[in-house]
């Protein structure tokens, strides 16, 4: 009885609900970090900054978003090659288009960029999809190939980009961003979304009722690498130059993010906004630690708890949330 | 001759890789069936192998486990650190090894009480785990490793007529061991079914948080060791020495057959594929290769291994 | 019968909240069918009598006294009480394991020699319900997906003998099974009886239930509507209470 009292004024919002379900503990984190970000260092966070801000975290947003798709797939779908997709990106545009080509027009680099993740996300989909390797190890193979590739034609930093792209690692990184969530506000508009989502609940199910289950979750590794290959171009634009080392880092970051956004590694659950924010979560608490001239050690320690605690309390949350839903 | 089932045609196939990968090093390099090659190829496989001993474990139950890297590590430094301060190195192992099996612990409770994904779980605790070493070495560790662990593990030693380090004869009694307990105990049968079926386990008096948290704690326990042994082969200890075994560990047991939906697979599989990853090293670096393009041949070399017997099943035939 | 000492008893049984609640006693070499329209009452008996659901009211006991109340499912096997759940594939067998895997994992503590598991206990416990049950299995060593769902059936019925129980709830056990099996099925049934074993046995057919059953529990609105024993136990009687169209 008392926890159907409780679930009434619960229910009158229901869109608010639904963003609580599918985000679990991100957005609350994100607004206690924010506001503690504010208090301790107004200068870096004046509205004047929001565009610098918003630039150094459009790297790790785009790479939480970019593993978001795979994920969703469900059946252990993930894509750990997201990180050296990235850095590859880096190394070819920069290197060979820029420096060796000297094709800077932006059309040629982005469409490079898109190419370059969608040619990966299908070789990743193939061999996940239709080989049906495991995906952790299908794309642990990628990622061997793309960190041992890019390692090999640019072994030390280097380089420099037109004045374009570096301007798109500063407020002008809303502009990749933005499109990447255009993109998949389209994507959620077809029936591809409901048929993903269907697939990574129930893959049986989905399969029984006539869902292209095969081509679905290929699609979805396609798209994780089409925005993979997006974030790659936001990391060169912050980075401005070709770096071999830093890629690599995102992939275990990102997959933290879209986890500690409410997007069920089990597939089926939850979405890119979540992802999303999960990644500004982890950069507030990356500036706030940094802040407090932290080591890096604590800023480890700090980062691996909260990501702990985040999926704890998700999960306590939706078991909570299922008894509701059960006494109702 | 009975059949072969499918789980002996893997591990059998993935020797069969090992033996062709020796051979092909053999015909193309000088030097490659040298005694001190050998003897460092029987030395790095044995560290990989025990280190996948965890890995395979988990991997059986249905999980995975990203924290072996971190808890390497961890049981790197802190027994140099430890027994660098003057502690009795018996005491020191003891207390890495304990202190490792609490993590590991923490690791399977938290995975399958609140049936979090283990991925994600193992990572944060693993990077925890590794931020706490820093904070405590303050990123530069000192100390250092007894003679008899270095002894134990040197490439240039031997017991009694036998050419090789005592890590070697030990790790084969170690893989019997493991080998006869997935087999003849009740907790490696139980193993083998909660990672089959987890909703039927319960109905078969298998208690599956218990399972988990007892088999992540194995998983650690021999990651400590690895990173203990590893102190001994490279004489100082840093924190990163563990993270070629974030991917090699699971490689190695993938290539060697098991399955990483459950309820399948071999140790055996798992030391097979210690030994490819050993002889795929070993040879491209010995036809001359960098270190980066290794890392690339490698990553197709495991998905072709994987294409031929490590394939799902399609999504119409789980109906 | 009704003068066999009482081998499961619940007592003030409530399956769900406000429901009547209901007393009942299993006797030693009784066969207690359970009817009723899918999910209305008579699986969730089942289940709190396995000590899988925690009953809403009242209590289950091994044995007559509430001296013995079954809390879980584990102390449930231990106080004697087997069962053999609904849905095989689901929560039944282990596909990646072999048939002799499959019977002796429960059980698994019982083939220890010198702590570990000996092949040879193992199969001669097995070869005893193979042969008690005519499981047909060339070599036990294979996977359990090689079996006929007959056979693999019979073997997680073997799987809950091996708890050597008192009590053997089955979970609609001939569901998914051919007429062959389900003969070889009726006849150990009644064998166990006969030895001893009290057996529940929720049916989903009635004339199963007729055919094997001296009493008949009828489930509706998870409530007991009806305990028909004798020349109560008809189909139109059952059909009729599990409709509430009673007299």
């Amino acid at each position: 009885m008392t926890a159907m009292a409780t679930s009434q004024p619960t229910s009158k919002v229901p869109a608010l609900k639904a963003i609580w379900r599918q985000t679990g503990f991100a957005p609350i984190l994100f607004v206690v970090l924010l506001a503690i970000n504010i208090f301790i260092n107004p200068a870096r966070f004046s509205p004047s900054a929001w565009g610098t801000l918003i630039g150094l975290a459009a790297p790790l947003v785009g790479a939480a978003i970019a593993s978001a798709p795979a994920i969703l797939g469900g059946r252990g779908g993930i894509d750990i090659s997201v990180g050296p997709i990235m850095g590859f990106v880096n190394a070819i545009v920069v290197l060979v288009l820029i420096q060796k080509l000297g094709l800077t027009s932006p059309f040629i680099v982005v469409g490079a960029a898109v190419l370059i993740g969608a040619a990966i996300g299908a070789l990743n989909g193939f061999m996940a999809t239709i080989l049906r390797i495991q995906p952790i190890v299908a794309t642990l193979g990628t990622y061997l190939l793309l960190v041992g590739t890019t390692l090999t034609i640019l072994p030390a930093p280097t380089g420099t980009v037109p004045v374009w792209l570096k301007s798109l690692g500063g407020p002008l990184s809303i502009l990749p961003l933005g499109a990447v969530f255009l993109i998949w506000i389209g994507i959620r508009r077809l029936p591809y979304y409901d048929h993903l989502m269907a697939v990574g609940s129930d893959d049986r199910a989905a399969y029984t009722a006539g869902i292209p289950v095969t081509l679905v979750r290929f699609l979805s590794y396609v798209i994780t690498g089409v925005f993979a290959g997006v974030a790659g171009l936001m990391m060169t634009a912050l980075i401005g130059s070709a770096d071999p080392s830093i890629g690599p880092t995102y992939t275990l970051i990102a997959i933290s993010a879209v986890a500690l956004g409410g997007v069920s590694l089990a597939g089926g659950r939850g979405g890119l906004l979540g992802a999303a924010i999960g990644a500004i979560d982890i950069f507030l608490l990356q500036s706030a630690l940094t802040f407090f001239n932290f080591s890096t050690f604590v800023l480890q320690i700090a980062y691996g708890a909260i990501l702990v605690i985040a999926i704890v309390l998700t999960a306590l949350q939706d078991r909570w949330l299922g008894r509701m839903r059960g006494a109702a | 001759m009975t059949r072969l089932t499918s789980d002996q045609a893997r591990v059998l196939g993935a020797l069969i890789v090992a033996v062709a990968l020796h051979l092909t090093g053999t015909a193309l390099i000088e030097g490659y069936s040298s005694e001190f090659s050998m003897r460092a190829m029987l030395v790095l496989g044995s560290l990989l192998a025990i280190a996948s001993i965890g890995q395979t474990l988990v991997v059986i139950i249905g999980g995975i486990d990203l924290s072996i890297p971190f808890v390497i590590g961890f049981a790197n430094v802190v027994t140099a650190q430890l027994y660098g301060g003057g502690m009795n190195f018996a005491l020191v192992c003891l207390i890495v090894v304990g202190l490792a099996c609490l993590i590991g612990a923490l690791n399977g409770l938290i995975s399958s009480s609140l049936k979090l994904h283990p991925l994600i779980v193992t990572l944060g605790i693993g990077t925890i785990v590794q931020g706490s070493v820093l904070l405590w070495t303050g990123g530069f560790p000192s100390g250092s490793a007894p003679d008899s662990i270095t002894e134990f593990v040197s490439i240039g030693g031997s017991v009694g007529f036998l050419p090789v380090p005592w890590l070697v004869p030990c790790f084969v009694a170690l893989a019997a061991i493991v080998t006869v307990a997935l087999a003849r105990t009740a907790y490696g049968r139980r193993l083998f079914a909660l990672g089959s079926n987890p909703r039927a386990a319960p109905l078969a008096l298998i208690h599956p948080v218990a399972m988990w948290t007892a088999t992540f704690a194995i998983s650690a326990a021999f990651a400590a060791v690895t990173g203990i042994l590893l102190l001994g082969f490279t004489g100082s200890a840093y924190g990163e020495v563990g993270q070629p075994y974030l991917f090699q560990t699971i490689a190695a047991v993938v290539i060697g057959g098991t399955a990483l939906v459950g309820g399948r697979g071999s140790y055996l599989g798992t030391v097979a594929g210690a030994l490819v990853l050993t002889e795929i090293n070993t040879l491209l670096i010995g036809i001359g290769l960098q270190p980066s393009l290794v890392q690339a041949v490698l990553g197709v070399v495991i998905v072709v291994l994987v294409s031929f017997y490590g394939r799902d099943a399609h999504v119409r035939t789980t109906i | 019968m009704s003068d066999n000492p009482v081998s499961l008893s619940v007592l003030g049984l409530s399956l769900k909240p406000g429901a009547v609640s209901f007393d009942q006693e299993i006797r030693r070499g009784e066969i207690v069918g359970l009817a009723g329209l899918d999910g209305h009452g008579q699986d969730a008996f089942i289940e709190t009598m396995a000590g899988l659901r925690p009953p809403v009211a009242g209590h289950v006991n091994a044995g007559a006294k509430a001296d013995r109340v079954i809390r879980s499912f584990r102390q449930a096997v231990r106080s004697g009480i087997a069962y053999l759940p609904r849905d095989r594939r689901a929560t039944g067998i282990f596909p990646s394991m072999s048939i002799l895997d499959n019977f002796a994992i429960a059980t698994v503590g019982r083939d220890r020699k010198l702590g570990l598991i000996s092949p040879a206990e193992r199969r001669k416990r097995y070869d005893y319900y193979r042969d008690r049950l005519s499981i047909v299995a060339p070599d036990p060593g294979r996977m359990i997906t090689t079996l006929s769902g007959g056979n693999q059936q019979k073997v997680l019925l073997a799987r809950a003998l091996a708890h050597k129980p008192d009590v053997l709830l089955l979970n609609d056990p001939t569901r998914g099974v051919d007429i062959a099996t389900r003969r070889v099925l009726y006849s150990v049934f009644r064998e166990l009886a006969a030895e001893g074993m009290a057996l529940v046995i929720l049916s989903t057919e009635i004339e199963e239930a007729l055919v094997l059953c001296d009493r008949i529990l009828v489930f509706r609105e998870q409530e007991l509507a009806a305990s028909l024993e004798g020349a109560e136990r008809s189909s139109e009687r059952i059909i009729s209470t599990m409709f509430g169209r009673a007299a």
